[in-house]
């Protein structure tokens, strides 16, 4: 357990290079100004399909900071930037 | 009980071919309104089959059952209260595990239900295969492969229904959650079965540990001491898991979901990627998405203005071609101006717009929809949203905008939150529509030059970014983010697009017509009346002092609120000219239009927003663009003569 906590790396979304897979570890709802807070905003992701574990391939993003492409439980979806900076993930080291 | 009446509701995720299988199972018997004080539609047909009258209701298309958006709660009420006789949950073969995490949602609330496991060839092509039989199984319930856009497996569907009514259902799959939350939903449900609440008290218990706002509410009105109960569970289960209740809770019923999924499926990927997967590489491509979203939209625009122009001309002349025949029944005397002038012409004005811009301006739409395209926009459009609040998906409306605010105020629907309806209908407001199109391109195109022309257009997609800013920073309440399924690229099915096509202009003329007639009627009438001159004379001040046109245009800027290229047409009856040039000064042409574009949305799109959004926030809509049209009018006019 300890040596792959020392390999583990937790990184936003956004910081995902195009291609690469991670495992969901956690989402920050915070509190204060931002987009989507609270219960709303982490039920649905949490609906979409991104709860802890799950893995997170993301395939590219849209220019000038849009929103990311993923592939998540076999489906492909479209999330917004402030919502992908929100969500961590592990990276997956080869 | 009359066993002859059936109610059965289709339920499944946004895209799955839930409206095609509707529309193959009521055929023409149908009609779309909305849910009883709601701006959610619902799509309801009759079907008889077997010597049963089925009523069917088409749920909206959502992902959950929670209270994210109006929809889903509107639909989780509708299957609680009214309690179908069964439900059809339409499932995306395609992208099973997502629609199975729906399914065990729609089993939590132990209603009666059969699953039509859609798009069975869809999933072919991506090298998926379903065993059918090991799905029920799992499930314990029964499902039926179909493949609604060819009509496969449609009737297989409906004698399943019927059977499963009949029989009445008692095998079923539960989800069993882990021990720690089993044993606080049990807690939890006990309190539940002893008071009276409409939803089962497994799910009720369910939905309380989860922290359902809705839920919540109405069980601390019945009994706060349950509610408080909840929540310290829920805390226990947060306090073990290191996650809130909620998110452990959607993670095991995502995990059940996905472990039937791969039990119940096999995944040969092909070796090459299918056209659907290509298409869609290259409509999301970084450098070239933006050049082919341009073609795609110029086409879009270009054929249906082509199309709208011929048409639009067309049923005029043949319109008006029946004046001497009116003239003959109700005379030349002040009754025949009211029938002609002010109801017939209301009538032909509305006919002249509805039909032919509307009509295919949303054949285009729905087909891009249905293939998948229009989602794509929204991906590549998100950013430039989000500089005025809203996310990808308001691109839509705005698009719509651009033919005709009103159905674009409909679209606006799309929208997740109220907040951003509102911020959506009003920068729909704004979008030059083809009324207005004609004013621009008819008086300053013609007259000043097509640079002129455009830079209206320029300056009309500033004030759309600028008030579209101001709107996002004052309204109240946050934004969301965009969070969209791109599903796989299809062939659109036409027979349900021309369906969708025709419930939107039905709406369009039962909102719109009523409006322009009444309105054509009432200003025909103070016409008639020799009320116009005076009402000039009051305008006078606006127009001639503060805006510098002549006194004339304070009547035609009152018949453009009826739709918006009549301040052009009257212009023109009045000065008793088309040659502009000759009683309008350049300065004036612009000013004129500018006023024009952005004074007031015309009468039928402000009757689209009272049903949108209400009285209170159309009002206001109407008064603050009035004056905004004013001020930025006499600005230009005072800055203008500078040049």
């Amino acid at each position: 357990m300890e040596r792959r906590d020392s390999e583990r790396r937790e990184v936003p979304l956004t910081a995902v290079r195009d291609g690469e897979t991670g495992t969901v570890s956690s989402i920050k709802t915070g509190h204060g100004k931002g987009w989507g807070r609270g219960w709303g905003f982490e039920k649905r992701l949490m609906d979409m399909g991104l709860t802890p574990g799950t893995r997170v391939t993301v395939v590219k993003s849209a220019p000038f900071h849009g929103p990311l492409e993923i592939l998540v439980r076999g489906s492909r979806l479209a999330l917004g930037r402030g919502m992908a900076e929100r969500i961590f993930v592990e990276i997956e080291k080869e | 009980m009359n066993k002859k009446k059936l109610l059965i509701a289709l339920a499944g995720n946004a895209n799955v071919g839930k409206s095609v299988i509707f529309n193959y199972l009521t055929g023409l018997h149908q009609h779309i309104g909305n849910w009883p004080g709601k701006t959610v539609e619902r799509a309801e047909g009759t079907l008889h089959f077997k010597g049963y009258t089925i009523d069917i209701v088409d749920l909206p298309g959502i992902y959950s059952l929670s209270t994210y958006s109006l929809e889903e709660l509107v639909s989780r009420k509708y299957i609680a209260v009214e309690r179908p006789d069964l439900v059809i949950n339409v499932a995306d073969a395609s992208v099973l595990e997502r629609n199975l995490f729906f399914t065990l949602q729609l089993i939590e609330l132990e209603t009666p239900m059969i699953m039509a496991l859609n798009q069975m060839d869809m999933a072919k092509n991506k090298g998926i295969e379903i065993d059918v039989r090991k799905l029920e199984e799992l499930l314990g319930i029964p499902v039926v492969p179909t493949v609604a856009t060819k009509g496969v497996g449609i009737s297989q569907l409906l004698e399943k229904a019927i059977e499963a009514i009949e029989k009445g259902q008692t095998t079923r799959r539960k989800i069993r959650y882990g021990e720690e939350i089993e044993e606080r939903i049990t807690k939890v449900a006990e309190m539940i079965e002893r008071i009276q609440f409409w939803y089962p008290p497994r799910y009720v218990a369910i939905k309380l540990l989860e922290g359902d706002e809705e839920i919540t509410r109405e069980i601390s009105r019945i009994d706060p001491q349950i509610a408080f109960a909840a929540e310290k569970l829920a805390n226990e289960i947060e306090n073990l898991h290191g996650h809130s209740c909620s998110t452990v809770i959607t993670s095991e019923r995502y995990e059940v979901a996905g472990c039937v999924a791969r039990q119940a499926q096999k995944i040969v990927t092909p070796t090459k990627p299918p056209l659907a997967e290509r298409l869609h590489t290259m409509t999301t491509n970084k450098i070239a998405g933006y050049p082919i979203m341009a073609s795609v939209l110029l086409l879009m625009f270009y054929s249906v203005f082509t199309f709208g122009n011929h048409a639009s001309e067309f049923i005029n002349n043949f319109l008006y071609g029946w004046k001497p025949f009116f003239a003959n029944i109700f005379g030349e005397g002040i009754v025949g101006k009211l029938v002609w002038g002010g109801v017939i012409e209301g009538l032909i004005a509305s006919v002249t717009i509805a039909l032919p811009y509307i009509v295919p301006f949303y054949v285009i739409l729905y087909l891009l929809e249905d293939s998948g395209y229009l989602s794509r926009i929204a991906f590549l459009m998100d950013n430039a949203m989000h500089k005025i609040g809203l996310h990808g998906k308001a691109f839509i409306p705005m698009m719509l905008g651009y033919g005709c605010n009103v159905p674009a105020c409909l679209g606006c629907r799309i929208m997740e939150t109220k907040r951003e309806r509102v911020l959506a209908a009003f920068v729909t407001t704004l979008v030059p529509c083809a009324a207005r199109t004609v004013i621009i391109l008819g008086l300053v195109g013609q007259f000043l030059g097509v640079q002129w022309a455009l830079m209206l257009y320029v300056v009309d997609l500033l004030v759309i970014f600028a008030l579209g800013r101001l709107a996002f920073k004052t309204l109240p309440g946050e934004p969301t983010a965009l969070i969209m399924e791109m599903h796989d690229y299809r062939m659109p099915h036409l027979k349900t697009v021309l369906k969708q096509t025709w419930f939107r202009l039905a709406e369009f003329i039962k909102i719109a017509f009523p409006l322009i007639i009444v309105g054509s009627l009432a200003i025909k009438l103070a016409e008639v009346l020799g009320l116009l001159e005076p009402i000039a004379t009051v305008l006078s001040p606006v127009t001639v002092m503060w805006l510098g046109l002549p006194a004339i245009t304070g009547i035609t800027l009152i018949f453009g609120v009826l739709r918006k290229e009549l301040t052009l047409i009257m212009l023109a009856t009045l000065l008793g000219t088309t040659n502009f040039a000759q009683v309008l000064t350049p300065v004036q042409m612009i000013v004129f239009t500018l006023v024009a574009m952005f004074y007031i949305p015309c009468i039928a799109t402000i009757s689209a927003l009272v049903k949108e959004l209400g009285w209170k926030k159309a009002l206001f809509i109407t008064v603050f663009e009035i004056f905004f049209a004013l001020t930025i009018g006499g600005i230009a006019s005072r800055l203008l003569v500078l040049v």
